[in-house]
């Protein structure tokens, strides 16, 4: 198997490597560039969003991207949402409703909801589940996790 | 994961060239086929990525009909106010498939050459009579979609013949159209069951025609012809949709599997082939008012 030279933008920076084709994006951010932050719940089969990531404004499972799909294209993580130091408005709204238990999906549903926010900034409570429905999470109930996207909406429209 | 050697086009030319290398297999949102790469249920020794042929990706109104690129994804299709407009049961269709990271990502294309008896947007394509344009290095040709599913996972596309387009003529007149499905849960579900129809009504409010498919009930996405012979030419009632819906039920032949039994099917079928026939008679009727 030749390995291909993949160029793309990750959290606003041009990143190059050079590897299989048949590695995932979830694979290559978390075992060739260190950023764990996304998560493999699932065993990668799309179904958890744990593993969700801005493309190019849209969230995605990062888990069914092969890695030749993001040539030339934009990609941010979770880790990309706190560059600057500072947390962004969606992780402190989640610190502060008390949306996280384990945390495992937390960057999911956290990539989720900016995403959300970004295309629909005052979504209503059924906007909000259809759009947290692809990230599963077994602690919180959901209800924590929908009272920070509320929250997050409304440090948005301050904003 | 197995390996492959991988490919990325970047226009509708060198797809075809690409696609004509001997074992090669098409790419495009790559939510069925990653999976089932990974659990080895899917091998390919070349794989043709088409996420750089951004010529398949469009949603066009020709006057005459509107043409769906390959690569439209599921989102854009939910968004675009010309399909709610000419297609409303196709709008709701493709807004219902999985969440939304997998509509950015799964295309119509895809989820019409996966061919699976579930998916969601065949049913709302087949009730429009859609027409697939095909594409390849020897040519190009159409059929109807009815024809181009041949079984489950099954197609008439030959090895290096692709999807290029899928069109359908918008209705005129009274009509509604209507797309229901049930699922294990409202989010992220495969369809147990999907029913989608559309209903013409005449001057005299009586059904002129009609076409009904549903989903997940048989070995391909099934047109219901006795259930919509039954019904043409009469007025829309209650009793009417009622022994419509028996009618369906001798026209499927579902399986029990792990989402639910056959029982569970034929039931649930009966029940959705009443209630998008009501919603289209209802959208017909605001039309004509």
């Amino acid at each position: 198997m030749n390995q291909i030279e993949v160029i793309f933008n990750l959290n606003g920076r041009e990143t190059k490597i050079s590897c299989d084709p048949n590695k995932t994006l979830l694979d290559v951010l978390r075992n060739d560039l260190g950023l764990t932050g996304a998560k493999d719940a699932c065993g990668g089969e799309g179904e958890c969003g744990a593993c969700t990531v801005i493309f190019n404004g849209k969230p995605v499972n990062s888990c069914l991207i092969f890695i030749g799909q993001v040539i030339g294209q934009n990609i941010t993580t979770i880790e990309g949402l706190s560059l600057k130091g500072d947390y962004h408005p969606v992780q402190k709204a989640f610190v502060e409703a008390g949306a996280v238990q384990c945390g495992y999906c937390t960057p999911g549903a956290v990539i989720a909801t900016k995403a959300l926010l970004d295309r629909n900034p005052q979504p209503s409570d059924q906007e909000i589940r259809d759009g947290l429905s692809g990230n599963l999470c077994r602690c919180t109930g959901y209800n924590k996790i929908v009272d920070a996207v509320q929250l997050a909406a409304r440090e948005y429209s301050n904003g | 994961m197995q390996g492959f050697e991988y490919l990325k086009p970047g226009t509708i030319s060198e797809l075809k060239k690409d696609l004509s290398t001997p074992g090669a297999r098409i790419l495009a949102g790559g939510t069925d086929i990653v999976p089932k790469m990974r659990q080895g249920i899917f091998t390919a020794p070349v794989l043709v990525d088409t996420s750089r042929v951004g010529a398949l990706d469009f949603i066009e109104d020709q006057g005459k009909e509107v043409v769906l690129g390959a690569l439209t994804t599921h989102q854009k299709l939910a968004d675009s106010p010309l399909i709610q407009n000419v297609n409303p049961a196709l709008s709701a269709a493709a807004e219902s498939v999985g969440c939304v990271q997998t509509r950015c990502r799964g295309t119509v294309g895809g989820n019409i050459a996966n061919a699976s008896p579930a998916a969601d947007t065949i049913p709302p394509l087949l009730v429009y009579d859609a027409v697939m344009y095909l594409q390849s290095l020897e040519g190009e040709r159409t059929l109807s979609l009815e024809e181009f599913i041949k079984g489950p996972g099954s197609t008439e596309l030959n090895p290096g013949e692709f999807i290029h387009s899928v069109s359908f003529t918008p209705l005129q007149g009274s009509w509604g159209s209507v797309f229901i499905k049930i699922g294990k849960r409202s989010g992220m579900a495969i369809s147990v069951v999907n029913a989608s129809a559309v209903v013409f009504l005449d001057n005299d409010g009586l059904i002129s025609d009609t076409r009904i498919a549903l989903g997940a009930v048989a070995p391909t996405v099934k047109r219901c012809r006795e259930t919509e012979k039954f019904i043409l030419g009469n007025e829309p009632s209650p009793e009417l949709f009622n022994n419509a819906s028996e009618i369906c039920r001798k026209e499927i032949t579902p399986i029990t599997d792990i989402r639910a039994s056959d029982k569970y099917r034929i039931h649930s079928a009966a029940v959705l082939t009443r209630r998008v026939l009501e919603q289209a008679v209802e959208q017909a009727r605001e039309r004509k008012s």
